[in-house]
């Protein structure tokens, strides 16, 4: 029997829900935080968004998605554009291609293979900006401590993604 | 049932087939992307322009929360400090009115010597306030997204202040929305003039919290607590405008301590000082014959 359409609107609106969370996480990276020297050590919200759905529900978050919130992110952060939309791409391909390897781990698994994929896709995007942006490389340092910030907040945002996700798609 | 099988297995080949399509056309389109952005900016420039001005009210509503939360922990830090704030607020008032007095003083000096020489007043300057609603950029650029555009007035290259001094320069200006260039950025160069003395240099951001001085003639010329401010060069900025003081000098590596702090700015000011600046679009100049 097909579903009345009211029903059919709801389960769209959860299904886009990994594309809403990614897209609200990409833009809450550029809001201001007011907190001293946190702005230029911003954690890589969107990454963390796309990680995780790609684990748990690669059905809902494709790769001209994830493409799309790369090409927004560095449209309004005045960054060489491409550059995240490349490492977002190379993340979700990363993990479709180990989901045996992802399947029903502990946490802390989980997390140092985002620690990993992460700082690999932190450097990337450092070589990709350096060289396409106009005035050179921008502190090595700097990066880093911004890749140390994502790697300490990706427990807490991941908690509040897998909330969403058994509260909005557990039904399923 | 094994053709079924059979189907089902065709299909989902086919599908894996088509993902990796996808996933490989698309990495070939972002170091596309990277290449045109490298070569035309300007077409980069009016896509990030038209998006900005799209997603400023969303970012507009996203920054209040933050902005109330950030007033509310300032006006409990003020009451904390009510009593000795006090104190030194009588303290500097009383330290005010002497340079009042000495300002009235120096003013009509300076207003017969104008009449004297019958001197031509510049035109005064004019600014828009706007309030600042994206810090974008993170580790690897600086800019700051604000809510006014060319409606307001706001023109590229004018220069963007709060009451300490110099935030940076209009990048990009939209309809309702503009992006501000820092002067922490890495792509930010300004001419300044350093202490008493007024050496030039060029202060150059490397998207740290304290940007650099570059060539500096003399490496004594520069030492801690010198105060930097605009030099006029270049036509860029006027002359004479609060940046920082110098951190530290450490074996020719001259650090520059803005007085803005760019995790602290909620409103600032577009200022229009009737220079047309080094980042303006301006059209090229003739051939010569």
């Amino acid at each position: 029997m097909p579903l009345p359409f009211i029903q059919k609107v709801d389960l769209g609106a959860r299904r886009m829900m990994p594309f809403g969370i990614t897209l609200i996480l990409m833009l809450f990276a550029m809001t201001p935080t007011y907190i001293t020297g946190l702005s230029h050590i911003t954690p890589m919200y969107a990454f963390m968004a796309v990680y995780f759905w790609s684990i748990y529900r690669p059905d809902l978050l494709g790769y001209g998605t994830v493409f799309a919130i790369g090409l927004l992110e560095d449209l309004l952060g005045g960054t060489p554009i491409g550059s995240t939309s490349l490492i977002l791409l190379v993340c979700q391909r990363v993990v479709f291609s180990q989901q045996k390897f992802f399947n029903s781990r502990p946490f802390a698994l989980i997390w140092a293979a985002f620690a990993l994929l992460a700082g690999g896709a932190a450097l990337i995007r450092w070589v990709c900006v350096g060289l396409a942006g106009a005035s050179g490389f921008t502190p090595f340092g700097t990066m880093v401590a911004a890749y140390g910030m994502t790697i300490a907040v990706y427990p807490i945002v991941a908690w509040f993604m897998a909330k969403a996700q058994m509260k909005l798609l557990a039904q399923q | 049932m094994r053709q079924t099988t059979g189907q089902i297995s065709r299909f989902g080949t086919l599908k894996s087939l088509l993902q990796r399509f996808a996933f490989l056309s698309l990495i070939g389109i972002t170091f596309a992307l990277m290449l045109i952005g490298k070569a035309d900016t300007v077409l980069v420039d009016r896509a990030r322009t038209t998006v900005t001005d799209a997603v400023t009210p969303i970012l507009r509503v996203m920054s209040e929360p933050a902005g109330v939360i950030a007033n509310f922990i300032n006006n409990i830090h003020e009451l904390a400090n009510i009593r000795e704030e006090n104190a030194e607020l009588r303290e500097a008032n009383g330290r005010l009115l002497q340079w009042q007095a000495a300002a009235q003083r120096l003013e009509s000096d300076n207003q017969s010597l104008r009449n004297l020489l019958a001197l031509v007043p510049e035109p005064g300057a004019t600014f828009v306030t706007a309030r600042v609603v994206a810090d974008t950029g993170g580790a690897f650029a600086q800019s700051i997204i604000i809510t006014a555009g060319t409606q307001a007035g706001v023109r590229k290259g004018q220069v963007v202040m709060t009451g300490e001094g110099v935030v940076g320069r209009v990048m990009q200006a939209g309809l309702y929305s503009s992006r501000v260039l820092l002067i922490t950025d890495i792509n930010s160069r300004i001419p300044v003039l350093i202490g008493d003395a007024g050496n030039r240099a060029i202060m150059a951001g490397d998207n740290t919290l304290r940007p650099r001085l570059r060539y500096l003639g003399n490496r004594t010329a520069a030492a801690p607590g010198d105060k930097v401010v605009t030099s006029g060069d270049a036509e860029a900025f006027p002359p004479g405008l609060p940046i920082g003081q110098v951190a530290r000098v450490d074996d020719g590596v001259v650090e520059v301590e803005p007085f803005v702090v760019r995790d602290k700015l909620q409103h600032v000011r577009v200022v229009d000082f009737g220079l047309e600046g080094i980042l303006a679009d301006q059209p090229a100049p003739p051939a010569k014959k």
